[in-house]
């Protein structure tokens, strides 16, 4: 028998604003136990939680760049559980009606995900379990969160990665949220079932809880995946629960069944008054978003003339985006741009961190006028790169690094000088090259490079030398 | 009809613990209330639209941060502190 997988994803994004979503203390991550509280966070009686506009605000945005309706109305509730991590023993979120309907996200495959909704809610607090204590910090109790809830439409571990990297994107494109994973301003909770394939019923469905890396997911589906087929190979029944995922064994276990919706008794919040969502408010919203990663990509591709990797590479993070933007603009060809950074940029960013973080000596304009130097004919392309990476060095500018003498080519006389030399102090690479082996002129070339400080064509160059060595 | 199972089982989830006798009052008042929830159910409602009852909406403030409050004092209701943290019991 074979089976498919299928999972949905329940995905918390921690958003960027300045205080927590129904008071006014900081959202500051870290910070001593206990020091960004007050009266309504800590859930005191007497208190009254008052809604923050940029919350509803980035929702709405995040909804808008995922495609989701909007509606008129929305409402926050109470999802009542008793657990020490919420002071009053709810968590004030949205129920039925949430902020952001039905929207999708696509794949590079071609398949929509689609999102059943988005709605904002508070995050909990956090525990530290202590030989049978817990200690309890509410720093983060409060901070706002947009919980993007998918449809079960994930059919493989491939597409599950580009759903969370795509939502990523999307989200730090948007300005919302920097959805770090290894801080928790994003984690996912991934439900899974199995089926045979061609069918179309849901198996039942267990949920892996608070997943902070897309490896950590990807290894603990493929888990769960293999673990549900075994029990139904063997004649058994999955059983319907919520599951915790041990990155050290690699194995997932128990948590506690899994609580029926009706057991968190939501009901209205009587403490919140309804959100009216206006339409000019929508649109004012929407004019704000900026160009979004994927539409990004296709123009790269359609009108720019770069690869479907290239563009994918340049635009996984906005910076770099926006910096080859500033880089190619005006100059000949936009793959220029492009290759230096690919190539000789990217080489000095390792981590993901240093990417997003984007720090480095040499300013787009930099760049743009390296390139039109190179575009002018001024400077050849081996010398544009050697400039580029003391650029970056440095940090000082190409015309600084240039001197006049070295712009502009080679003339006629200086090559064949040049030719001339290369042939004479370099015997064996000549007789290697008249005994057929094609490959030593190169060593030729590279002299005459070497020697005129990459101002030489390595082309005129080459057919100089075969002239010579006749 | 609520069953015996059913009370236990909101018991549980409401943290109480209830005896054998109580148990009993408990699942025949139960019982009323669902009744009375019963009769406002069938009673003509001429919308199923979302009423907001008290005509307020969008009661907003801006994100601007206020000085959060001295931690002595939101710690002083707890019955155990350890090293700034609230201090409890674990729980399963």
């Amino acid at each position: 028998m074979k089976y498919e997988l299928v999972a949905g994803f329940e995905t918390h994004v921690e958003l960027s604003t300045k205080t927590k979503i129904f008071c006014g203390c900081t959202t500051q991550f870290g910070g001593e136990p206990n020091t960004h509280c007050c009266p309504i966070c800590i859930g005191l009686p007497g208190t009254l939680p008052k809604l923050n506009r940029q919350v509803v605000r980035y929702a709405v945005m995040a909804g808008l760049a995922t495609n989701c309706t909007i509606p008129e109305t929305a409402k926050m509730d109470r999802k009542n559980y008793c657990y020490p991590d919420l002071p009053k023993a709810y968590q004030i979120s949205q129920y039925d009606m949430p902020l952001c309907v039905g929207g999708y996200v696509q794949l590079s495959n071609g398949r929509r995900i689609r999102l059943t909704r988005i709605h904002i809610e508070e995050d909990a607090g956090k525990l530290i379990h202590r030989h049978g204590d817990t200690l309890v910090d509410y720093n983060r109790g409060g901070v706002p969160l947009i919980e993007i809830v998918s449809e079960p439409d994930i059919r493989s571990i491939e597409e599950a990665r580009e759903y969370v990297e795509k939502l990523q994107l999307i989200m730090r494109y948007i300005g919302v949220s920097d959805c770090k994973m290894q801080e928790g301003s994003m984690r996912c909770d991934v439900n899974i079932s199995v089926r045979e394939v061609g069918s179309d019923k849901l198996g039942t469905r267990t949920e892996i809880k608070n997943m902070n890396s897309i490896a950590f997911i990807a290894k603990a589906m493929e888990y769960e995946f293999e673990r549900q087929v075994d029990i139904l190979e063997n004649g058994g029944q999955v059983v319907q629960e919520t599951l915790r995922y041990d990155d050290v064994t690699n194995t997932t276990s128990s948590m506690r069944g899994k609580e029926d919706a009706n057991d968190y008794r939501y009901f209205r919040d009587p403490d919140l008054v309804t959100i009216n969502v206006s339409r000019e408010e929508v649109e004012e919203l929407r004019g704000l978003l900026p160009e979004l990663p994927t539409q990004k990509a296709e123009r790269y591709v359609n009108e720019l003339g770069l690869s479907e990797t290239d563009a994918a590479l340049l635009t996984k993070y906005r910076r770099i985006a926006e910096y080859y933007e500033a880089a190619c603009e005006g100059t000949k060809n936009p793959k220029t741009a492009a290759n230096f950074i690919i190539s000789q940029i990217f080489r000095r960013l390792d981590t993901e961190s240093d990417k997003e973080d984007f720090n480095i000596k040499v300013t787009a304009d930099a760049l743009n006028e390296l390139i039109k130097l190179l575009d002018d004919g001024k400077i050849r392309m081996n010398l544009a790169k050697s400039t580029l990476d003391k650029m970056l060095d440095t940090g000082k500018r190409a015309t600084e690094l240039i001197s006049e003498s070295d712009m502009g080519g080679l003339d006629d006389a200086a090559l064949l000088a040049l030719c001339e030399q290369a042939i004479a102090s370099n015997g064996n690479a000549v007789n290697d090259y008249k005994n057929g082996k094609e490959k030593a002129i190169k060593s030729l070339i590279g002299f005459v490079m070497k020697n005129s400080r990459g101002k030489a064509d390595a082309a005129a160059a080459e057919t100089k030398i075969k002239e010579l060595i006749g | 009809m609520v069953t015996r199972e059913e009370i236990l089982k909101i018991a549980t989830l409401s943290k109480l613990f209830v005896s054998e006798d109580e148990l009993t009052k408990l699942t025949s008042d139960m019982e009323q209330v669902i009744a009375f929830a019963d009769t406002i159910n069938s009673a003509e409602d001429s919308t199923t639209e979302f009423d907001n009852i008290n005509n307020l909406s969008n009661v907003l403030r801006e994100d601007e941060i206020v000085p959060s409050i001295d931690r002595d004092k939101i710690l002083c209701n707890a019955r155990d502190t350890d090293d700034g943290h609230f201090l409890v019991k674990k729980r399963a």
